[in-house]
Order: structure tokens, then sequence, then C-alpha cells
């Protein structure tokens, strides 16, 4: 039942490599905005070309040119800019850098179907047919192709097989310790495997990811909210449910795991309950 | 037994933590000033660390490491795969993979490939151009239902008044400057609304033809003929040319969409898309083309026999561009696969 699916906002890519790594599609308001930001950093560029030209003509009827010459000379110039900037500026760009410069400031880019980079003939189709996409009014037509494709693909888009991704961020987070490491007494009653699903280390990895930053009321009251079931799927308890959900977690991502920290290792191995605590 | 094998999270990322970084350094000088401003050592080092990247990917995935890892680790595979198979290297091997021809002839090989969509934009074009000229030959009024009054009368006057003293080099300027707007515009905009079944398209295309049939049409009623021949003769070719070719590759890209054969609509419209985006660009130069001859040459005060002389030497060399241009290519083209 493809209808019953959740709502999927990413593409998955093999590589050559058999590697398979997920964009996130960027979606219409985010492409609205960087688009706004193109549209004014053209025409303010139009802006600054149309009065150093009228500055020239200016200063060319001061020295004696026909000044009228000169201003519709301006003029000609000025409409060439007008042409370049409703056709030919975003496939320029787009063709160099993969983004223009409002795309860059939203932190999404252009990419093929198959991930990679485009080149000059996709950035020329999907731009050119802006003019269909834009139509009636305001990229409305645009914006109901993008609803009605999975990957958020306008017509230009689909034409010349492109998809518009939020760039992947690089920033990388500690992995989480269980800070101050676990006493003996706490250890004791704790069961070797504590066997979570997916979905429930995810949660608690968010959740203790934000311990710091939530403050102990609310840390206490969220852990209380969760903890009673954890306590008694396990048949542990502790006092304080935060710290019983970092020690399930810490067991949980780390039991049996080369270079386990003394209070997920064995309980009876080489450097049992007894040892030293690991930090 | 998978996980017993794999080491903590935290003594993954501390042995892995050099290879990432430097690999994330490279990459990043890559995306931000382009892939020519690596140092040679990195361009030997980026193979090797995207493989070990690549590698500790799937070992996170298996070993079921926190989220923020593998979304790190993703991201760096993605960036690295961005630098790693460029836009650059992709023109290189389609390039090579298709045995294109060269960009002198791969416009006229194109626009021949879609002759049919050609030769029905002619005719859309052509008959409502004839139907407009002599239908505001014969009644001059009939001009003013297609085009406004207010703007064919003071036209027509320019026309009367003719080109013996040419035209002012600002006038010049600034109509070049309209033609590319405008011209090239109604021809881009009459290749992208084909998309729509080629119904945008044969609208622009029969549009144009009328309206460009009844200005000709009226100018010659007010006895200006000579004078609108003379001045149209010498861009006509390039203008009228790639008006009507933009508006073929707009029914090629429609067509392809209605039916699509034994392809999905959407990968008729990619394979089609191909070529349309030559002809388009081909199209585009020469609008520029007509755009200077128009604004420069046809204004100009250049005696009547050498314009019509030039005219049709124009149009000789482009119909024997788009037509000759290209054909041994072709051939092996077709021959290849």
């Amino acid at each position: 039942m493809e209808n019953a699916a959740p709502l999927e906002t990413d593409v998955a890519i093999e590589t050559p490599e058999h590697i398979v790594f997920r964009y996130r599609v960027a979606g219409p308001a985010r492409r609205a905005l960087a688009y706004l930001l193109d549209l004014v950093i053209c025409y303010s560029a139009l802006l600054v070309v149309g009065v150093i030209l009228a500055l020239a003509v200016g200063a060319g009827g001061a020295l004696g040119a026909s000044s009228e010459s000169l201003m519709k000379a301006g003029q000609g110039a000025l409409l060439v800019g007008l042409f370049f900037v409703q056709w030919v500026y975003f496939v320029v760009v787009e063709t160099v850098w993969g983004r223009s410069p409002g795309k860059a400031a939203l932190d999404v880019r252009v990419v093929t179907t198959e991930g990679r980079p485009i080149g000059f003939s996709q950035a020329a189709l999907r731009n050119l047919l802006r003019a269909a996409d834009a139509l009636p009014v305001g990229y409305l037509l645009g914006v109901l192709f993008m609803a009605g494709s999975r990957r958020f693909q306008r017509i230009g888009d689909l034409v010349a097989g492109t998809l518009v991704v939020v760039a992947n961020e690089h920033t990388r987070a500690e992995p989480i310790q269980l800070w101050p490491p676990a006493r003996p007494d706490e250890l004791a009653a704790l069961p070797e495997r504590v066997g979570l699903d997916p979905e429930e280390r995810a949660a608690l990895e968010l959740f203790l990811r934000r311990r710091g930053r939530l403050g102990a009321a609310r840390e206490a009251e969220l852990a209380r909210m969760v903890a009673p079931a954890f306590a008694r799927r396990f048949d542990y308890h502790h006092p304080d449910p935060a710290r019983m959900l970092a020690i399930l977690y810490d067991r949980a991502a780390n039991a049996g795991r080369e270079e386990a920290p003394p209070s997920s290792r064995h309980a009876h191995g080489p450097q049992g309950a007894g040892a030293k605590p690991w930090r | 037994m998978a996980l017993a094998s794999a080491p903590t999270e935290r003594a993954f990322a501390e042995r892995r933590e050099r290879d990432w970084s430097t690999l994330d350094a490279i990459v990043r000088v890559a995306l931000l000033r382009g892939p020519r401003r690596l140092r040679p050592e990195d361009v030997r080092l980026l193979p090797a660390l995207y493989r070990d990247v690549c590698g500790d990917l799937s070992r996170a995935q298996a070993a079921r490491y926190s989220a923020p890892l593998i979304d790190f680790l993703q991201a760096l595979t993605a960036q690295s795969h961005t630098v790693l198979y460029g836009a650059h290297a992709a023109r290189q091997t389609e390039r090579a993979r298709l045995g294109a021809p060269s960009w002198t002839t791969a416009f006229p090989v194109a626009v021949r490939r879609h002759w049919r969509a050609m030769l029905l934009a002619t005719v859309l074009f052509f008959v409502p151009f004839f139907l407009g000229l002599f239908a505001a030959l014969a009644e001059p009024q009939f001009a003013f239902r297609v085009v406004p009054e207010a703007m064919l009368r003071p036209l027509t006057e320019s026309y009367q008044r003719g080109f013996a003293d040419g035209r002012g080099s600002g006038d010049d300027t600034l109509m070049a400057g309209f033609y590319v707007n405008n011209n090239v515009g109604i021809a881009l905009r009459c290749f992208a609304l084909g998309i729509f079944g080629g119904l945008g398209s044969a609208f622009y295309l029969v549009q144009n033809g009328l309206f460009t049939g009844a200005v000709v049409g009226y100018v010659g009623s007010q006895g200006a003929g000579l004078n609108i021949f003379t001045f149209i003769v010498g861009h006509s070719t390039f203008e009228l040319g790639a008006i009507v070719i933009a508006g073929g590759a707009g029914l090629a890209l429609g067509w392809s969409v209605v039916a699509p054969g034994e392809r999905t609509r959407v990968a008729s419209l990619q394979h089609v898309a191909r070529d349309v985006v030559v002809i388009v660009c081909g199209a585009a130069v020469m609008l520029f083309i007509a755009a200077l001859i128009e604004g420069f040459w046809s204004s100009s005060s250049v005696p009547i026999p050498i314009k019509l002389a030039v005219g049709s030497v124009n149009f000789v060399l482009v119909l024997a561009y788009l037509v000759l241009a290209g054909r041994g290519a072709r051939e092996t083209l077709e021959r290849a696969p």
C-alpha cells in the first residue's frame, strides 16, 4: 500500500561503490525563498548598472556628446541586462557552481537524479522551463507539479532530470558517554543484554543529547514518563529516572563491543565490577 | 554476533577521526573553490580516503552507531562523491559515450533529427504569416484587429521615411537591446511552453506568424513595401528561422509527452530534451546574430541592391548550414548503436 507509507522527503542514491546515502529534498518554501533572494540580487545588480550608465550619460552629455543618443544606448544596454537576468543568470551560475547564490544562502544545491552535480544542459533545461513553471502566475504550476512529484520536482526538474536537495552539513557530534561512570552497585542488577529496538535507541539518544540543555525539572519530568516502562521490561530500578535511562542506553549501545567501558563489559570479565572506574 | 567484533562508537570515531577531518578539509576546498585548486598531494589522497569513508559508513550502519555519527559519515560520503564524480567528469564520459558531434555541427544535426517537428512549425508559422500578409494587403483595416493601431501608425511612418539618413548610433543600440530582450525572450518562451503537448509552441507560432504578416502587409499597403522588405531581408532568415526552430523544438518536446512510445513519459521527455537543449541554444545564437544585424545593418543607409544581395546570401548560407552541416557525422552516429 503506497498510501500507507510515511511521507518521505529523502531520496536514496547508490554510488558505484555500492554505498547508499540519502539526500533530503528541499521543499517549496525553502526554494521560494532562495528564488526571491536571487531576484533581489539580480535586480539590485541591474539597478547598480543602471545608475552607473545614468552617470556615464550625464558625464558624456557634459563633454558635448548628444545626451539623447547616449540615453538610448544606455536603455539598450539595460534591456540586454534584463534579458540576462531573466534567461541567462540561472543557467550560468548553476552550470558553474551547481547552485545560484540564493540557493547557496539557503543551503540547497541542484543535483541530477543520480546524485551527481549538474552540467550545462541540465542547467539550461531546468531554467528555460521556468517559463512553463511560472504559469499562470507566481510559479503556481511549478508548485502543483512539486506537490504531485515524490521528489519535489517542478516541470523543469522533471525534464532535466534534476533534484534540489538540502546540502548535507557535516558537523559531528561526540558519541554519548555515561558520566559519571556507572558505580558497581548500579551495575549489579543491570541485565547483561539490554535489547532496544532502533526507534527506542534513537529516542533515548535524542533525550540524552539534550540533557544538559533541558533544565533539571523538565529533564526529570520527561524521564519519569518513560522510565517505568523500561524498569518493568528489564526489571531494573534506579532512584534517578534520567540516570537510569543513561545507564540502559550505555549498555545497549556498548555491550559486547571491543574496547567497551567497564560499565558495559561482561560483569565477570577480566576488568569486572571491581575494577577502577572507567574514564 | 556482528556486534561483538565491532568497537564502541567512541573508539571507532577516535581511530578514524584523522582521516575524516583530512577528507573533510579537501572536500571543502574542492566545493568552495573548485577541484582545480586542490594541491596535487590532496588529489592523490582523495580516492583512497573516499573509499575508506564509504567503508566506515557501511561499518557504522552495520554496527548501529548513533544517528549523528551516521549522518556525519553520510554527508561526508555524499560531498566526496560530488567532488569525485563531478560535473566535469560526467561531461567527459557522456561525450565519449555518445560520440557527440562537435559543437559546430551538433545544432544542425539535432534540427534534422526532428525534421517533422520543424516542418510542422514552419507550416504553423508561415500559413498565418501569408494569411495576415495578404489579408492586410487586400484590406488594411484587417491589420488593426491583430496589431494595435497605436503601434502600427508610427511604425508605418518610420518605414515611409525610409533609411536614407540611417539612424543614430544611440537608436541602433537601443533597438539591438530591444530585439535581444524581446525576440530571444519570445523564442525561448515559444520553446518552453511546448511542454504542454506542444500547444504553447503552436499558439506562439501562429500568433507571431499572423502578427508579423499583418505588420508587413499593412506597411506594404501604405506604400512602403520596398522599404520594409529591404529592412527585413537582412535579418529575417535568422530571426524567423530561429523562431520556427525554437517552436519546432517545443513541438518535439510536447510530442514526446503525448506519444512516449516504449518509454515512460518522463523518460521520453528526458530523452528528447537532450537534443532539444542543443536546438534551443542554436536558435538563441541565431537570434543574437539577428538582433545585431537588425540593430546595426538593416536600418543603415546602405544601398538597396547591396542589402538585397546580403539578405539572399544569408538565406542560402543558413539553409545550407542547417541542411548540410555534419551530414557525415550524422551517419556515423546512426550506425554506431
